[in-house]
C-alpha cells in the first residue's frame, strides 16, 4: 500500500512540475497578449520600460528556479495567485465555477449511477432473450454520439425548434420573477439538457460493468440455489448477485467522480453552462497562466485523489486484493 | 486496465453472436467507406480545399452541401477533414501499439525489466490525459507531429499492459515449454510464439484507441484550442457552431450536421466492430 502512495505522490510531483513548465514553454507571455502583438491591427502602445515594470510586477522577470519555489511555496499556503484577465484571486474565480460544475455532474452522475446498475443488471439477466442485447445496443448506441454533437442536436431541436428548454446558461438573467422555488425551477430547467448529455455519455461504462460482472456470477452455485428456493427475480438479483457485483463497480464510481470536472468540459462549452469548462477556453484564449494553472490543478487532484480513494476502497472491500499489492 | 475473461456460451447457444457479427460487418464496412473516401479526397473533391466561392450558399448544384462563412465548400472541407482525422487516429494508433507491444513483450518475458517498464506504465496510466491535452493545447497550440507525439506518449501504456497481461497468460504454456526443450532461441520464441498470441488483445486494444484519438481530436479542435490549419471534422463542426446564424437558419443541416454525423458514424462504426472483436476473442476489459 505505501508503495501505491509514494507513486500517487510521485504522480503529484509530476503534474505540479508540468504544470509549472508547460506555461512558460509556450510562445509569447501575457503581457504581449495585453497588449496586442507589434504586428496587429491595434498595438496598444508600450515602451519596453512598462513593459520590464509589468514583468517585475507580476513577478515574471525572476529565475525559473526562483519562481518555480515560490510557485510551490504559495500552493502549500493555499494561494493559487492572481487571475490576470478576470482581475481577482484565482481561488475565487474557481470556487465561483467550481460550484455550478459539481452541480451538473453531480446530478448527472446521481441519474446515471443507479440507472446504469439497474439497466446492465437487467441486460445481463435477460441476455438470452432479445431484451438483453437490445438493452446494451441502445445504450452503446446512443452513448457513441459525441457529447459536443449530441448537446448540439438537443438545443436545435428541444430548444430552437420546440422551446421546451432555455438554449444555454445556468440561470435567467433577465427575469420579473423571484423566490426560492422559482430560481430552483430555473436551475433544473437550464440544467436539464446538459445534464442528460452528461448521463447518456456515462451510461455505457457502467452499463458495461455491471453487465459483465453480473453474467459473471449467473452461473455460481448461490444463485442457482436462491432459484432454487423458488425466489422471484428480482428478489435474485438485488439480494444475492447485485451486493456480489458491486465490488469493481464501487472502485468505478469512484474514479468517475474524479471526472466530474474534466468530464463536462465540453458539455459546458456547448450549453454555454458558466462551469470550470467554460473558464479553461476563456483562461486558454486569453493566456492567462495563474488561472489556467489553478483549473488545471484543481482538476487533476481530484482525478487522482479520487483515483486513491478508488485504490484505498479496493483493498478495503475486497481483502483477496490486499494480498497482490 | 482489467481484462477479466466472460462467459459468452448463453449468447452463443443463442442466436445473438450471429446479431453482433452482422452489426460489426455494418461497422467494418463504413470504416472502409471512410477509409476510402479519405484515401480518394483530392479525386472526389468538387474544388481545391481552399477555394472560395459565395459565402453561406445553401446546398445547389454546384456545391452539394453548400458552403460555410469564408465561401469554402463544405463537402470538400468534409472529404479532407475525413482524410486528416482518420490519418491522426491511425497513425498515432500505429506507433503507440508498436511501442506497447514491444514494451509488453519484453516486460512479459524479462521479470526485473518488466517490473521497471510496467510502473513507467502506470505513472502514465494515472495521468488523466483529456484535461492535460487540453492544458497542453491551451498553451502550446500544438502542430501535427505535436499532438500524435502526445497520443503516442499517453497510448502506449494502455497497449503494454493489455500485451503484457496476454504475455504471461501464455509463457508457461506447455508449447512454450517445448520449443524451448527443441532448443529454440529467446528471440525465436518470442517472435514466433509470443507475439501471434498478442495480436487480438492488440487489436482490441487499436480499436479502442482510433476511437480514443478521434473523439479527442475533435474534442478539442471543437473547444478551439486545435491548430485552426489543421482541417479537420471537428474544426468544420466548431466553425458552424461559431457562427452566430447558423442555428437560427438552416444552415445548421448542412454545414454542422454532416461533420458531426461522420464522428458519431465512425465511433459507431468502431463500437460496432470491437464488440465482434470482444465477442471472438471472449475478453472484455
Amino acid at each position: 500500500m505505501s508503495y501505491r502512495i509514494a507513486q500517487y505522490l510521485f504522480i503529484i510531483i509530476v503534474l505540479l512540475t508540468l504544470n509549472f513548465f508547460l506555461p512558460r514553454m509556450m510562445p509569447g507571455d501575457p503581457i504581449s497578449y495585453l497588449v496586442g502583438d507589434p504586428g496587429a491591427d491595434a498595438p496598444l502602445l508600450m515602451t519596453e520600460e512598462m513593459r520590464q515594470n509589468l514583468l517585475r510586477y507580476y513577478e515574471l522577470d525572476r529565475p525559473l528556479g526562483e519562481q518555480f519555489q515560490r510557485y510551490l511555496s504559495n500552493l502549500l499556503r493555499g494561494e493559487l495567485g492572481w487571475s490576470i484577465s478576470q482581475n481577482a484571486p484565482v481561488a475565487q474565480v474557481i470556487l465561483g465555477r467550481l460550484r455550478w460544475s459539481l452541480l451538473l455532474g453531480g446530478c448527472a452522475a446521481a441519474i446515471y449511477v443507479p440507472l446504469g446498475i439497474v439497466l446492465g443488471a437487467v441486460a445481463a439477466w435477460h441476455s438470452t432473450t432479445p431484451a438483453g442485447p437490445a438493452i446494451l445496443g441502445s445504450v452503446f448506441f446512443l452513448g457513441s454520439w459525441p457529447s459536443y454533437f449530441l448537446g448540439m442536436l438537443f438545443i436545435v431541436f428541444l430548444s430552437l425548434k420546440l422551446g421546451l428548454f432555455p438554449i444555454g446558461g445556468a440561470t435567467s438573467t433577465l427575469s420579473a420573477r423571484s423566490g426560492v422555488l422559482w430560481s430552483l425551477v430555473d436551475v433544473i430547467h437550464h440544467g436539464a439538457l446538459p445534464c442528460a448529455t452528461l448521463v447518456l455519455g456515462n451510461l455505457p461504462g457502467i452499463v458495461l460493468l455491471v453487465h459483465n460482472s453480473t453474467m459473471g456470477l449467473l452461473g455460481h452455485d448461490f444463485v442457482r440455489a436462491a432459484k432454487a428456493k423458488g425466489l422471484r427475480q428480482r428478489r435474485v438479483l438485488i439480494k444475492h448477485v447485485l451486493p456480489n457485483a458491486m465490488l469493481p463497480l464501487v472502485t468505478m464510481i469512484a474514479m468517475r467522480l474524479g471526472f466530474l470536472v474534466a468530464g463536462s468540459v465540453t458539455v459546458e462549452v456547448v450549453f454555454a453552462y458558466p462551469g470550470m469548462g467554460a473558464l479553461i477556453t476563456t483562461a486558454g484564449i486569453a493566456r492567462d497562466y495563474p488561472l489556467l494553472q489553478g483549473i488545471f490543478l484543481i482538476i487533476m487532484l481530484l482525478i487522482v485523489g479520487f483515483n486513491l480513494l478508488a485504490d484505498l476502497l479496493y483493498t478495503r472491500l475486497d481483502p483477496r486484493v490486499r494480498a497482490t499489492l | 486496465m482489467n481484462v477479466r475473461p466472460v462467459t459468452i456460451s448463453a449468447a452463443h447457444r443463442t442466436g445473438i453472436h450471429t446479431g453482433v457479427s452482422r452489426v460489426s460487418l455494418a461497422g467494418l464496412i463504413v470504416m472502409s467507406t471512410f477509409g476510402l473516401l479519405a484515401l480518394l479526397a483530392p479525386f472526389l473533391a468538387p474544388t481545391a480545399p481552399n477555394t472560395l466561392s459565395a459565402p453561406l450558399q445553401p446546398p445547389g448544384s454546384a456545391h452539394r452541401l453548400g458552403t460555410d462563412d469564408i465561401g469554402r465548400d463544405v463537402l470538400t472541407q468534409l472529404l479532407y477533414g475525413a482524410r486528416t482525422s482518420l490519418f491522426i487516429a491511425a497513425l498515432s494508433t500505429l506507433l503507440s501499439s508498436l511501442l506497447g507491444l514491444l514494451v509488453g513483450l519484453i516486460a512479459g518475458v524479462f521479470d526485473r525489466l518488466g517490473f521497471v517498464l510496467l510502473r513507467v506504465a502506470d505513472i502514465f496510466l494515472a495521468i488523466p490525459r483529456f484535461p492535460l491535452i487540453i492544458l497542453m493545447a491551451a498553451f502550446l497550440r500544438p502542430g501535427l507531429p505535436t499532438l500524435v507525439l502526445f497520443f503516442v506518449i499517453f497510448g502506449w501504456p494502455r497497449a503494454a499492459r493489455m500485451v503484457r497481461a496476454q504475455v504471461l497468460s501464455e509463457r508457461h504454456r506447455a508449447y512454450i515449454g517445448a520449443a524451448k526443450a527443441l532448443g529454440a532461441s529467446h528471440t525465436r520464441i518470442i517472435v514466433r510464439h509470443l507475439l501471434p498470441g498478442t495480436l487480438p488483445i492488440l487489436t482490441v486494444f487499436a480499436v479502442m484507441e482510433v476511437q480514443h484519438v478521434i473523439l479527442a481530436e475533435s474534442g478539442l479542435s471543437f473547444l478551439g484550442l486545435g491548430d485552426p490549419t489543421i482541417r479537420s471534422w471537428g474544426l468544420l463542426l466548431s466553425n458552424a457552431f461559431r457562427f452566430p446564424t447558423t442555428f437560427i437558419t438552416d444552415q445548421w443541416v448542412w454545414w454542422a450536421l454532416p461533420p458531426g454525423l461522420c464522428i458519431t458514424l465512425v465511433i459507431l462504426a468502431l463500437t460496432a466492430i470491437s464488440f465482434a472483436l470482444l465477442d471472438n476473442a471472449a475478453f472484455v476489459s
